[in-house]
């Protein structure tokens, strides 16, 4: 990712409630690469946290007028990260490099990502770094089907931890590893019961070489990744399935160079349109006239500013974009960007 | 906000980045601009509409019954074409899907 800027990287943790957010957070501060981070907490737990900087912020969510939730400003989010870098500005607390956000388990991630995107001081000071979402294997069916803020916080997420696999039944901690992947296949997943705390897997944006285990850096976007039957499945992945059965995810890959403005336009008709069901957008761009890749990340009606990548991560040099919706058609999905690329094309052979 | 015609310049939409080089490699803004309004345009012209570039700085709608809205980027240009119209542009609806195929 290209980097080389002054902004300040901010994490957002996320997850179910008693999923270990607070946990993985204790353990990934002991990491050295953590020792200047400054962490900002929706509630104080029962698990203490001693580190140098940890403040409370009160949730309140002002909705902008277009009257989108995910499209909302949290007042208490800007609030918060303003006080900080003014107090960091002025010398009161130690110079922190990086913030780490932790939400509640109820947290929509949208607006979070909103304010962090949009509100125009905050963004000229931060940057968003990886989202990452712990999923408590034990329980990860229920909140999965019961909350809809569940799924969001699973497409939403850059980086996946399972958590409590140690308790889990035979099969079960692969049912939702299979879930997980069916539903976020751009997300990486990580292990925290049976792996060590790896700082740099779960902040770096993109890292550069895979690493031992294959299984951790699979970056699932080949071919189609829809709904299937379900045929010779293990019951309890089925079992897990009915409940996020409106959600689907779907990889393309795209042979020709594409022109980043019909894609931007297709990209926000789309939105405007289906926002609300386009969960996660996320893929590396080969576009008409660079020799790098472009990485584009959304979230909702949310996208980030696409950002140049220094170089391709492997030699195919196609355009992988992953899709998280809900109940939307696939494969008119599909017909639809292709269509809207190819008059690109032919928009300019007449130009 | 621009002192000649009293527009706020609102920050840059994620749709207005350059990125890559568009039409023949040329990479201006202006450029990028009318390059915009031209595919905008392909869609907009199923629904009697047309978009158009207003003082380098923003976009001009003009609809079926010759009302007008001037819009900062393209992304608000879909949700004020969908007020003139009283109705969604739906880049999935295979009516114009199949328009653009044929088109």
């Amino acid at each position: 990712m290209t980097s080389g800027n002054n902004l300040t990287p901010v994490n957002v943790l996320t997850g179910f409630l008693g999923s270990g957010k607070t946990t993985l957070l204790q353990r990934l501060l002991r990491s050295p690469r953590m020792g200047r981070t400054a962490v900002l907490i929706n509630e104080f737990g029962e698990i203490g946290l001693d580190h140098l900087l940890v403040q409370q912020v009160d949730e309140s969510v002002v909705l902008l007028q277009s009257g989108c939730i995910c499209c909302s400003i949290r007042d208490d989010l800007k609030s918060a990260l303003r006080g900080l870098l003014s107090r960091r500005e002025r010398g009161e607390i130690p110079a922190f490099d990086r913030i780490v956000i932790e939400t509640t388990g109820l947290a929509d991630p949208g607006p979070i990502l909103y304010t962090l995107l949009s509100e125009p001081v905050i963004r000229h000071h931060f940057e968003l770094g990886n989202v990452i979402t712990t999923v408590d294997v034990m329980n990860a069916r229920l909140h999965l089907s019961r909350n809809r803020e569940g799924i969001k916080q699973v497409a939403a997420a850059d980086r996946l931890v399972l958590t409590k696999s140690d308790l889990a039944e035979p099969g079960q901690t692969e049912a939702v590893r299979e879930e997980l992947v069916r539903l976020n296949p751009a997300a990486r997943l990580w292990d925290a019961t049976h792996e060590p705390v790896d700082a740099d897997f779960l902040l770096d944006v993109m890292p550069s070489a895979p690493a031992a285990s294959p299984a951790r850096y699979r970056l699932a976007i080949e071919g189609s990744r829809t709904r299937g039957d379900g045929a010779g499945e293990p019951d309890a992945a089925n079992a897990l399935r009915q409940h996020t059965e409106a959600v689907s995810s779907m990889s393309l890959i795209l042979d020709r160079p594409m022109d980043w403005t019909a894609f931007g336009i297709w990209l926000s008709l789309l939105l405007n349109r289906h926002g609300d069901d386009v969960l996660r957008v996320k893929g590396i761009l080969c576009v008409e006239g660079s020799d790098t890749p472009v990485f584009i990340n959304g979230v909702q009606h949310i996208v980030h500013p696409p950002q140049h990548l220094e170089r391709w991560p492997t030699p195919d040099r196609r355009s992988r974009i992953v899709f998280i919706t809900r109940g939307i058609d696939q494969g008119r999905l599909r017909r639809s960007l292709e269509v809207f690329c190819r008059l690109q094309v032919a928009e300019l052979a007449v130009a | 906000m621009c002192g000649l015609c009293g527009v706020f310049l609102g920050e840059a939409h994620w749709t207005d980045a350059i990125v890559g080089a568009a039409g023949h490699g040329v990479r201006t803004r202006r450029h990028d601009r009318l390059h915009r309004v031209a595919l905008a345009n392909r869609i907009l012209k199923q629904y009697g509409m047309k978009l158009s570039d207003w003082q380098g700085s923003a976009y001009l709608l003009a609809g079926q019954t010759g009302q007008t809205a001037i819009v900062s980027s393209v992304a608000a240009v879909w949700s004020q074409a969908d007020r003139l119209r009283k109705q969604s542009i739906d880049p999935l609806d295979e009516r114009l899907i199949e328009f653009l195929e044929q088109s």
